[in-house]
């Protein structure tokens, strides 16, 4: 963080409030944050805070974010309600009818969370200096198992996301789907757990609806289940993994992928197979 | 076996190793060769390395060894790599550290101490595998503590957790800090986590004996 001037310890916000843009909050990682950035620009102990010169100041500042159209989050206003119930308690001489602790310094409680967070914000600068794999070192790569494509843009879906898919797809064969018939054929999820593979044996990656629907042919309720728990299945068993992609807010979009799962062996998941059949 | 030969081996292995791999995991393929012996041959490796000025040298983090570019090639490396180099917000830096050090916490305790909602933040290191949830606390609500992952001491080149930076000790308070009014700080105790550590921290410990520093 830059250290602006003491009387304009917020320099770095109205700079570029000038320009008219959105602005961003000038580096303060939450109301200690600020309290604490204050504490430096008025050359000031943590241990004996002048708390009614901070707290005003501290209220300039938020009066600024909002000024500049700063979401002011509710943690900041619960830090300016804590300095001014502080900045009273200074006011009162001391309750005799209180013994110990309770009469001490009001400001004890605050003093104590501020030096924990500095002590984090400084071993976190310790960290950051170290030399990070991927920053400043670079490992030799070795032929690990294929990275999957694009990692940085998707996540794995969770079994929510998973089970919404499958519903909508039920949903969609639903109305369509052949009136209630009795099939003699039997699906079995071993089966369809070969089918699956065998289609990503072929491609890297296949849309979770393309498999359940088997490339467009007409299937059964009960081939869109079985299929369903075959999928399950193989991902417990960790051979195949389902993926989907992130748009710029960082919320799941999209078609949920399927990929087999680099790190295990073919030989690992077949046996496993037949242990469960 | 010739004790040149069995440095080339372990410099195959070691550069073919996807991962950090452990001196007793080498140890396993080479005839007549233990863990200590094979830290000793790493040793040498890397001496060799400064000698005729390599631009690599090895590691020992997470518990094994990894060959690693020196970081006066990094601004070279970051625009050849596909990947977007890696990048810590102040506020992910920030919460990996109190992670770290408390571990295992609760997202409640987290913010606790930064002041601000941790959410954002925390979905954002186990995405990238940086911690991990270890379980609940048995408390009411029985809330999901985290700790660092493995990924963590590779990222950050630590061969295990009591290798991080030590903590400052609050001169101020001096060894009255449990004792201030933090309830809410004091009244996090440790211990009280179901699912202990996975074993790859075992792992660590296990092998923590003669470590030699990462290279140089």
């Amino acid at each position: 963080m830059s250290a602006p001037t003491p009387d304009a310890p917020w320099s770095a916000a109205s700079s570029s409030a000038a320009d008219g843009y959105a602005v961003k909050l000038p580096l303060f990682e939450g109301p200690l944050d600020l309290l604490l950035h204050l504490i430096r620009i008025n050359e000031v102990e943590i241990t004996d805070i002048p708390i009614a010169t901070i707290a005003e100041q501290y209220l300039q500042a938020l009066d600024l974010m909002r000024e500049l159209d700063l979401d002011v989050a509710g943690e900041y206003l619960l830090l300016a309600a804590t300095l001014a119930w502080i900045k009273s308690r200074m006011l009162l001489p001391p309750d005799p009818s209180e013994d110990g602790e309770e009469s001490g310094d009001p400001r004890a409680e605050l003093v104590a969370r501020l030096l924990e967070y500095q002590r984090f914000k400084e071993v976190a600068q310790e960290l950051d200096g170290r030399q990070l794999l991927g920053r400043d070192v670079f490992p030799a790569q070795g032929a690990g198992p294929e990275p999957i494509p694009d990692a940085e843009r998707e996540i794995e879906v969770g079994v929510f996301q998973l089970m919404e898919a499958f519903r909508q797809a039920m949903r969609r064969e639903g109305p369509r789907g052949v009136p209630h018939e009795v099939e003699a054929e039997t699906v079995t999820v071993r089966e369809r757990i070969l089918v699956v593979m065998q289609a990503l044996a072929q491609r890297d990656s296949c849309e979770f609806e393309e498999l359940l629907f088997e490339m467009g042919e007409r299937v059964s309720r009960a081939k869109l289940v079985t299929t369903f728990l075959a999928i399950l299945e193989l991902t417990r068993l960790e051979a195949i993994g389902l993926y989907q992609g992130l748009d710029e807010l960082g919320v799941p979009q999209g078609p949920i992928h399927i990929r087999r799962k680099g790190g295990v062996g073919e030989a690992s998941w077949m046996e496993r197979l037949s242990d469960l059949m | 076996m010739e004790r040149d030969q069995q440095r080339r081996i372990v410099e195959a292995i070691i550069l073919s190793s996807p991962e950090p791999i452990s001196a007793a995991r080498i140890a396993e393929v080479l005839p007549r060769c233990n863990p200590s012996q094979v830290r000793t041959i790493v040793r040498d490796l890397n001496e060799e390395y400064v000698e005729r000025h390599s631009a690599f040298e090895i590691w020992e983090v997470a518990g094994g060894f990894q060959m690693r570019s020196l970081p006066e090639f990094a601004p070279y490396l970051r625009q050849i790599q596909k990947t977007r180099p890696l990048r810590l917000s102040q506020a992910a830096l920030e919460t990996l550290a109190i992670i770290a050090y408390r571990q295992p916490v609760t997202r409640a305790e987290l913010e606790q101490v930064r002041g601000v909602d941790a959410g954002a933040v925390l979905r954002s290191l186990l995405e990238r595998d940086l911690i991990r949830v270890a379980g609940h606390r048995e408390v009411p609500g029985r809330p999901i503590v985290y700790a660092t992952a493995r990924r963590f001491l590779e990222v950050f080149g630590l061969m295990k957790l009591a290798d991080l930076p030590a903590l400052r000790e609050v001169a101020d308070l001096g060894a009255g800090e449990d004792e201030e009014p933090v309830a809410s700080d004091a009244a996090a105790p440790e211990a009280e986590v179901l699912p202990p550590d996975d074993g790859s921290e075992a792992d660590v410990e296990s092998e923590a004996g003669a470590a030699p520093e990462p290279a140089l």
